[in-house]
């Protein structure tokens, strides 16, 4: 599959994360994102460096000022199961606004076309580090890295394009 | 709130009915396990080492786990180290000459396993040692930064050494794999969860789980068998 771009519709597809009661959940993206302002975030690793100390963080602090210019949902996926997903997010307990979210069959970032193989680290098919904005299901900006670095995924990339 | 997810989450792993495929069998095990089968054990066991010899190729057929008496393939292993650098470790230099505990789980950050099976082991890790044991590791098919975070938040320091088999190349290696992909969890290839007693490679105690299940792979079953 070739890598989502601009003006690409986001295809559907289920993701799942263990809810306050850490009940497991599973959510579509169609029904989070159709008529919505959506930021989509993806990382190749929960608990990475890069990843744990830089690209999420940068989210979290300026979730507030995405959503005061008009973003509904800001979903962060990894491919990584929800219990992972689970202790990580609690890492972050200033959090109210990221949706930490399992692709743990990587099925949703083959679909976006954004799979990483890092099986000589130990890791498996993963996601390119990247960030998209989402309108109406329609990508309005697509920043992705060509592998893990980050340069052009952070949070101010996007804050430019709201 | 933990309480309810180790309940849904055990169902998840553990019940009969949403991992069994056919009525008659509690799990159906896509490896044969030693404790089930006998007979048709000693066939396969000569096939199934054949197989194993060539450790660097994923194996393609159903093998037979590994048992007491065959000697653990050689395989890498990995973990972060104090200064967050990824490390590897193979199972020779894990096991030679030494008597190993290794222990697996199916998931880090799990409940049965971060609730029960590895701090069994944390807690009587002083009494094994006391009993002859050079080293108790546990494996896991997450990466080591999912274990090594898993460490900390379990408090384990160097009790128990928390190996990652991120591609799950031991774990198929001996035979050990647990197929939760259709389970809607989405975790995967994972590990069965098991005990084994290794000396000098060779494994002298192995108490494999047919999957997640927690009946004989704790610390407490390992002491009865030093």
């Amino acid at each position: 599959m070739a890598p989502i771009s601009t003006g690409d519709v986001i295809p559907d597809g289920t993701l799942s994360y263990f809810d306050e009661n850490d009940k497991l959940q599973h959510v579509s993206l169609n029904s989070l994102a159709a008529g919505k302002k959506v930021i989509l975030f993806g990382v190749p690793g929960a608990f990475t460096p890069t990843c744990s100390t830089k690209h999420v963080p940068g989210f979290v602090k300026k979730a507030k000022e995405l959503k005061s210019k008009g973003v509904d949902e800001i979903l962060l996926i990894s491919v990584n199961d929800p219990f992972v997903m689970k202790e990580w997010s609690k890492t972050y307990p200033g959090n109210k606004h990221v949706k930490f979210l399992a692709d743990g069959s990587a099925t949703y970032t083959h679909a976006l076309g954004l799979e990483l193989d890092l099986s000589e680290k130990g890791l498996g098919t993963r996601s390119r580090r990247f960030s998209l904005l989402v309108d109406n299901l329609k990508v309005k900006v697509a920043n992705v890295e060509s592998g893990g670095e980050f340069t052009v995924s952070s949070v101010d990339e996007i804050l430019k394009a709201l | 709130m933990a309480a309810t997810a180790s309940i849904t989450i055990t169902r998840l792993l553990c019940s009969p009915t949403s991992l069994s495929r056919s009525a008659t069998s509690r799990f159906v095990p896509k490896t044969l396990s030693s404790s089930t089968i006998s007979f048709p054990l000693l066939a396969l066991k000569h096939r199934s080492k054949s197989l194993r010899l060539s450790t660097a190729a994923p194996l393609t057929t159903i093998s037979a786990a590994i048992s007491v008496g065959e000697k653990l393939p050689e395989s890498t292993l990995s973990y972060l180290d104090s200064a967050g650098e990824v490390q590897t470790v193979t199972v020779s230099d894990l096991t030679k000459g030494k008597k190993v505990i290794l222990i697996a789980v199916p998931g880090a950050f799990t409940p049965t396993c971060s609730q029960k099976h590895v701090p069994s082991y944390v807690e009587k890790a002083g009494e094994l040692k006391s009993k002859g044991v050079d080293t108790i590791a546990c494996v896991s098919v997450n990466d080591a930064f999912v274990m090594q975070a898993w460490k900390k938040d379990l408090k384990v320091n160097d009790e128990v050494l928390m190996l990652s088999d991120g591609n799950g190349h031991f774990t198929r290696a001996i035979g050990a794999e647990l197929d939760l992909s259709d389970k809607p969890v989405g975790l995967g290839v994972r590990s069965r969860r098991y005990a084994m007693l290794v000396d000098d490679g060779v494994v002298k105690v192995c108490n494999m789980e047919e999957g997640g299940g927690f009946t004989f792979s704790g610390a407490e079953d390992m002491l009865k068998a030093l």
